[in-house]
């Protein structure tokens, strides 16, 4: 096992409701995460906020909007007004999700799985090449969490987003937490999925906690990525085993809701440091933490 | 042969987008979306239909705490406006537009609840971008004409029925940010309110204020550049002016 030198950036997503907060703690995190969208439609005081914080703390660029997966062209005006948020925020790369959001006409705001086939990747891939011609940053690419999966789908996740990101030289923003949700949910071994990602793919991390819903008309509970409650061990441990093999440069920690709970953000900021040392380190967590005698 | 994956994109949405899946009110899935579990269907358009509904709360708390549980209004408004936009303003007038098409057929309930509606979304809108509102707006016969004066193209204007402006403490700048507190205390008392909505230079967040009759419809005639000698000037026109400006209410040209 190889044991990544570097450190990477650990900070959260930046949402408007907790903004004073943020400000206040700004000394907590090493990087905050826009959402770009957030620049192009929020309010005057919310894209006021944002584009404050540029020079004061290093900030990544990540999108909602463009709803890649929809077999229809690309919105390229709203490409342009990406580009110029990217630039202003003075990111060094633009992420968004290998999904889809819209049908013309139809906006579910809910990250839409594909069909994992080599038709649906050559297409994306084609698109892919017009946001890497248009937004003149780095991209990404992120694997999202997928409630159901298309019957024809016949690629596991790591090979259809390795097929894309090899044509196209994205990289990828690896949301571990869905690889964590995804695994569990659809019965994958999430450590193969990982070991199966080409070396140097994930260039950045996101890390969150969902909650479990129990349904009676579901066969089994099913994790969600309500970005809710503290980051799971389970999916810190395999952050951790993600970090012996990739070296990404940022880990963000989003969280969407009971956003009240500072100090819950706050142990995961740390909870998820203390793991980039035990992976810079060598040793497992548990070991880090047992340490030796002498 | 499988479908166009657009066409299999639109079946699903419309889908997930149904009070079908939402509300489990029965139909089924179209045959495109054969080999996919229902119940899966069900739960992610459950999500989808929560954010949803969370960014029309946002902008309107307190009209949905005056609706109390209003899931008449709610499957109603599934069942005739499927979402069109991730915007969380336009999805909040896409839902006004629903309300008040429906009391122009049933009075709304409480009566104040209009007015209520129409001061979050005006609010709503002042917080966001003036350029995106004011891009209808005519440009002005003569650009050339200096001095002219004309509504700054973020403020609204809201003739209300009642004075409605209690149930928004605490103040206004962070509306969009607080919690639905609606329905607490005395209701409104009913009288012609004619309010101001703006964001006056250096405020954090928009602000309301009542006008005199006679200053609300003038800031309703200013709505393109006018010459302000053409208008029916009294001694403390300039002052008035003056004053408007400076609380960000006119703009003149130079």
């Amino acid at each position: 096992m190889t044991t990544p030198a570097h450190s990477p950036a650990v900070g959260k997503g930046f949402r408007a409701s907790i903004e004073r907060w943020t400000r206040e703690n700004l000394n907590r995190f090493d990087v905050l995460e826009i959402t770009v969208d957030h620049c192009l439609a929020g309010s005057r005081s919310l894209r006021s906020a944002i584009f404050d914080l540029v020079g004061r703390i290093p900030l990544t660029a990540h999108g909602v909007g463009l709803s890649l997966g929809t077999d229809a062209p690309l919105d390229l005006a709203y490409l342009e007004r990406v580009a110029d948020v990217v630039e202003r925020l003075r990111a060094p790369a633009y992420s968004e999700h290998l999904a889809f959001t819209r049908v013309p006409g139809r906006e579910t705001a809910a990250l839409m799985p594909l069909p994992k086939t080599e038709a649906v990747a050559e297409s994306i891939i084609a698109k892919v090449r017009t946001v890497q011609s248009r937004v003149p940053f780095p991209f990404l690419l992120e694997n999202i969490t997928y409630v159901f999966e298309w019957p024809d789908s016949k690629m596991s996740d790591a090979a259809f987003l390795n097929l894309i990101c090899r044509e196209t030289g994205a990289g990828l923003l690896l949301d571990v937490e869905n690889v964590y949700l995804n695994a569990t949910n659809h019965g994958f071994d999430p450590h193969a999925f990982i070991d199966a990602l080409h070396p140097g793919l994930v260039r950045e991390v996101h890390m969150a906690g969902g909650v479990t819903i129990r349904d009676e008309s579901l066969s089994k509970p099913l994790l969600a990525d309500s970005h809710s409650h503290p980051v799971p061990d389970a999916a810190l441990d395999l952050l951790e085993y993600t970090l012996a093999r990739q070296a990404p440069s940022v880990i963000i920690l989003e969280r969407d809701d009971r956003l009240e709970a500072g100090g819950e953000i706050l142990d995961d900021i740390a909870r998820i440091r203390a793991r980039v040392a035990a992976a810079r380190s060598g040793k497992a967590y548990g070991e880090a933490l047992v340490g030796t005698a002498g | 042969m499988a479908k166009p994956l657009l066409e299999r994109q639109v079946s699903l949405i419309e889908h997930l987008t149904s009070g079908a899946a939402i509300f489990g009110e029965g139909g089924g899935t179209a045959a495109d979306l054969e080999g996919i579990d229902c119940a899966l269907l069900r739960v992610e358009a459950r999500f989808s239909y929560a954010k949803r509904m969370e960014k029309i709360t946002a902008v309107l708390p307190r009209t949905f705490a005056l609706l109390g549980g209003g899931d008449a209004h709610v499957r109603a408004f599934v069942a005739r406006c499927p979402p069109t936009t991730l915007s969380r303003l336009d999805n909040a007038c896409q839902f006004h537009r629903f309300l008040v098409s429906c009391w122009q057929h049933e009075a709304p309930d409480p009566p104040y609840i209009a007015d209520v509606a129409a001061m979050e979304i005006a609010c709503a809108k002042v917080d966001a971008d003036p350029e995106h509102h004011s891009s209808d707006r005519p440009t002005g016969a003569d650009p050339t004409h200096r001095g002219d004066i004309r509504r700054c193209p973020n403020v609204i204007l809201l003739r209300c029925a009642y004075d409605v402006r209690s149930i928004f403490e605490p103040p206004l700048p962070t509306l969009p940010r607080m919690q639905g507190r609606a329905g607490e205390g005395a209701a409104p008392a009913k009288r012609d309110t004619p309010l101001v909505v703006a964001m006056p230079p250096g405020a954090d967040g928009p602000q309301v204020f009542e006008v005199i009759p006679a200053i609300f419809d003038l800031l309703a005639a200013l709505y393109d550049w006018t010459d302000p000698q053409g208008l029916d000037v009294e001694p403390d026109f300039a002052k008035l002016l003056a004053d408007l400006r400076e609380r960000g209410l006119i703009e003149v040209r130079n």
